[in-house]
């Protein structure tokens, strides 16, 4: 088998199927592959933050105002995906008021609208800071779904009739002379190996970038840089709410849903894959953010997880922290003397459509196609859904619940089951909330096999995919595991190790 | 009232000291904040799963005594074991008892098709040592998530049927709701009517273990008289019926014999004199009360029971604050994958011959208080298959020694 088209995205993260909304608005034919399910990198490790951009507006003010644009623009195009939480910057005894002055001015200069307020207003709005602050600041913060932002993205896409391969890794990249023409594949699930040609190639593989160029001898310098965070088993503020001070590790808590997000650490990594969160980066995040809200210390975590930042550097620099956070786009013509091909990596979740619409327009331009980008204009599909816990609840589907933690009914996960695109447990977990909550799918996960099982579409053999998925999942518990997670824990050795006598 | 002895915790150990003390003729006092791991674990009672088939199990425990001199079975030996296993099969007075099949592990069926090894198991489980490639119908509910019988057939390459006991839409069903519901005679005639006309020359049919919570042996005969199969119950997700016939069945025991029963209280304090443990606070809202005796046993469990709590850099005993022996220093509680064997589960309270907790020096800690139950150090349950062997055993010998 063999698939032609005319341009061909490598990446399912935001930023690729970003380009493929927009260029299939556009009207221009394209497949995107991606070797895992969407969001497989950076676009689904993050604290899903809507950006006001305020943090980097003392330190980075094209980023700044790149996010406060696009911030605007989201809420306009996927309010479905956002929770308008507003945030706060807090400014505590040790930080001085000397950097929150700076701050106030730099927001100004790039229109970040910040209201400031005093402590006593602060901690009516949110009464688990810490009552030793100084000062706060609103911004227009928020909370964004970045897996819902992605999947609207790539509906509407596959409605103007762009085609999506998951689970599909590029094997090789074949060229001749000053031209990619196209990719050999593999379908991960079937082992069927094919090729895809193409007249356009776009590198959106975020951390993979480097390595995605390397066949071809091209380099174009991205430091990894690890980011690591916690989430507790409770929402913890209302808001989302940042340390004012320069950026640095434990200084933000996203609220998501039922459960609060604490990031990050910055720690330089060789790898794109396998790393690890360390020991000293929990005990620095539950530091450093029980500075902002204390109860934080005592706090039941359900998991840890972290995500590789891909950041763009023209020169070594010793600190990552200082490297921009604004994303590059590179025309391989110009600088490598390849017609067809061109990256688009680095910048943040939040800019994903704005580096959409910079890359569409590059191929555009190398195409000949004059059609301006209209994916700021026009609302994403389910934008006009009910959104929000209060809806969901109004309209829970039947069924036995499958997933106590986050409320996932059996009817819920049938609907997704007669999508054949699904390939495995995965793809099923990314799109409900189940595995998510307390328990982080220690119950619910043999109730979904179960399920898959009667419905006669499970994805091989149900006892290998819970032993694997038990595998995934402890990788984000191992690093918690202290106080009463270590209960829960007992409990579901109990149930896998003795009850089903599962072994490894 | 006067108490000879006051036993915190009501998990298997707890309530297996409390029958050996009342047997000895004892005025006791059993205080617990729920069923402990009954209701989660104890489908059967497992003595030594390590133990091969092969080998009568009692030669396999001497031989795991000898290179385990610091577990809790080299402190009751296994004629120790034997003996307090013989007093809690004679809880359990016909039609359902519990037995071992010719003194040997036995290995039956899983929820997930695996099979398990168990010592002893009460009848109504035995049908699954038969269990072979399509000669059994698994049966489930539609709309109980606890059990899974697409799953389980699958993986035995068996058939399956999933009854529906009530119409579309309803709530979900929960394990006790089936179980009261198998005790009525015409859901009963239901089931196995569906049941019989879905048979396709399968002998054995493989049930959840929801057979009803006080007579499963009737309720199982009536289904084996109206299918013409054999019925087997499968331990689901918990919570367990199975463990609650046994915590039912203790309780009604230690009632009749006039044991003071405080379910669903926790202790809040103890009252401690350098080695002596005067009396413990009992919290009973609004007001606490005061309880003392001469003697205590502490059978609070492990992190599940709360016996055991985990601080983000040590463990410790929640309620006496004794010595916690750990093998494995902080950062290797737990193994890199969920299959290993986590450290963490070897740690625990250390005691002497008769029970009485121990500090680093080998020194007993408490005159008056017996440790018994998983909280103590010296075994890893779950790797071993010997959590309710060592409940038992050590429930029983931690009173016998007591009073001797």
């Amino acid at each position: 088998m063999g698939l032609k088209t005319e341009v061909l995205i490598v990446g399912g993260g935001a930023t690729g199927v970003g380009i493929a909304r927009d260029l299939s608005r556009r009207g221009i034919p394209l497949i995107l592959i991606e070797k895992g399910d969407f969001a497989f990198g950076a676009s689904g490790r993050n604290h899903g933050l809507l950006h006001s951009g305020a943090r980097y507006a003392v330190t980075d003010p094209q980023a700044a105002k790149e996010c406060i644009e696009e911030n605007r623009i989201l809420r306009k195009i996927a309010p479905h995906c956002i929770e308008e939480t507003g945030g706060l910057f807090i400014s505590l005894p040790e930080d001085g008021l000397d950097f929150r002055d700076r701050f106030l001015r730099a927001c100004e200069k790039v229109e970040i609208p910040t209201h400031l307020i005093s402590p006593e207003e602060a901690l009516h709005l949110e009464p688990g800071l810490n009552p030793d602050l100084l000062s706060a600041i609103q911004v227009p913060d928020g909370a964004i779904d970045p897996f819902a932002l992605i999947l609207s993205n790539a509906r509407e896409a596959e409605a103007h009739g762009a085609t999506f391969l998951l689970h599909t890794e590029v094997l090789s990249i074949l060229s001749e002379r000053d031209k990619v023409k196209g990719v050999r594949v593999k379908d991960q699930l079937t082992g069927e190996e094919y090729s895809i040609e193409t007249s356009f190639l776009i590198n959106a593989t975020g951390a993979w970038a480097d390595h995605f160029l390397k066949p071809l001898g091209l380099r174009i310098g991205i430091a990894l840089s690890k980011g690591s965070m916690m989430i507790t088993n409770r929402r913890l503020s209302q808001r989302v709410i940042n340390r004012c001070r320069p950026p640095s590790d434990g200084d933000i808590v996203v609220p998501n849903h039922t459960v609060s997000i604490l990031g990050t650490t910055s720690v330089r990594v060789m790898e794109v894959e396998n790393f690890e969160i360390t020991p000293s980066e929990i005990s620095l995040l539950i530091h450093e953010t029980s500075r902002m809200i204390p109860s934080i210390e005592g706090c039941r975590f359900i998991r840890a997880y972290a995500g590789i930042r891909p950041l763009f550097m023209e020169e070594e620099k010793e600190e990552d922290r200082s490297i921009s956070r604004g994303f590059v786009l590179m025309d391989h013509e110009k600088r490598d003397g390849l017609k067809n091909l061109i990256t688009i990596t680095g910048g943040k979740l939040i800019t994903y459509r704005l580096m959409a619409e910079k890359a569409s327009d590059l191929i555009c331009e190398k195409m000949g196609v004059n059609i301006p980008c209209s994916t700021h204009l026009i609302p994403l599909p389910g934008a006009d859904q009910p959104r929000g816990l209060k809806e969901r609840l109004k309209n829970l589907p039947m069924g036995e619940t499958l997933c106590d933690c986050e409320l996932v009914k059996r009817d819920e996960v049938e609907a997704l089951l007669k999508d054949k695109k699904l390939k495995e447990l995965q793809d099923l977990l990314h799109r409900t909330r189940m595995a998510k909550g307390t328990c982080q799918g220690g119950f619910c996960v043999y109730r979904l096999l179960g399920v898959l099982n009667e419905s006669e579409k499970e994805f091989g053999d149900s006892n290998r995919i819970l032993k694997g998925f038990l595998e995934e999942r402890w990788k984000g518990i191992q690093p918690i595991l202290w106080g009463s997670a270590v209960k829960e824990e007992e409990v579901v050795e109990g149930i896998y190790k003795v009850i089903f006598n599962l072994k490894s | 009232m006067q108490h000879d002895l006051i036993i915190i915790g009501m998990g298997l150990s707890g309530l297996m000291a409390a029958k050996t003390a009342l047997d000895l003729g004892k005025r006791v006092l059993v205080i617990g904040k729920g069923m402990g791991g009954l209701i989660l674990f104890s489908n059967t009672i497992d003595v030594l799963g390590k133990v091969p088939e092969t080998l009568p199990l009692k030669d396999g425990l001497s031989h795991w005594i000898k290179e385990h001199p610091e577990h809790p079975y080299s402190k009751t030996g296994v004629e120790g074991i034997e003996e307090a296993l013989s007093s809690f099969v004679s809880l359990f007075p016909p039609p359902y008892t519990f037995h071992s099949l010719d003194e040997r592990n036995r290995k039956l069926p899983t929820a997930v098709g695996t099979l398990r090894p168990t010592y002893l198991f009460p009848s109504t489980l035995s049908g699954g040592v038969f269990l072979k490639e399509g000669n059994t119908l698994i049966v489930g509910f539609k709309g109980f998530k606890d059990f899974y019988a697409a799953y389980m057939a699958k993986q035995f390459k068996c058939r399956y049927l999933t009854v529906s006991l009530q119409e579309e839409g309803l709530p979900e069903l929960t394990a006790t709701y089936l179980t009261r519901q198998m005790e009525k005679e015409e859901v009963r005639e239901r089931v196995g009517l569906e049941i019989k006309n879905s048979l396709r020359g399968e002998t054995l049919i493989g049930f959840p273990a929801l057979l009803g919570l006080n007579d499963p042996v009737r309720i199982k005969a009536h289904l084996e008289a109206i299918t013409g199969g054999e019925i087997f119950e499968i331990p689901t997700l918990p919570p367990s019926i199975l463990g609650m016939r046994i915590f039912n069945r203790f309780k009604a025991y230690l009632l009749e014999r006039g044991a003071n029963f405080l379910q669903g209280h926790k202790v809040s304090r103890v009252e401690v004199k350098g080695s002596i443990c005067e009396g413990i606070e009992v919290f009973h809202p609004p007001i606490s009360r005061f309880y003392s005796a001469p003697h205590f046993i502490l059978a609070t469990g492990r992190f599940i029971g709360g016996g055991l709590e985990a601080e983000r850099e040590r463990i410790v005993e929640s309620l006496f604050h004794l010595p916690v022996f750990s093998e494995a220093p902080r950062e290797e509680w737990f193994g890199k994958n969920f299959f290993d064997s986590h450290p963490i589960h070897r740690s625990g309270i250390s005691v002497d011959h008769s029970f009485r907790p121990l500090d680093h020096n080998g020194k007993a800690v408490f005159e008056n208080v017996r440790v018994v139950g998983t909280i103590l150090s010296g075994h890893h349950y779950i790797d071993e298959g010997s959590r309710e062997g060592i409940e038992i055993s050590t429930g029983y010998w931690g009173v016998k020694r007591l009073f001797e």
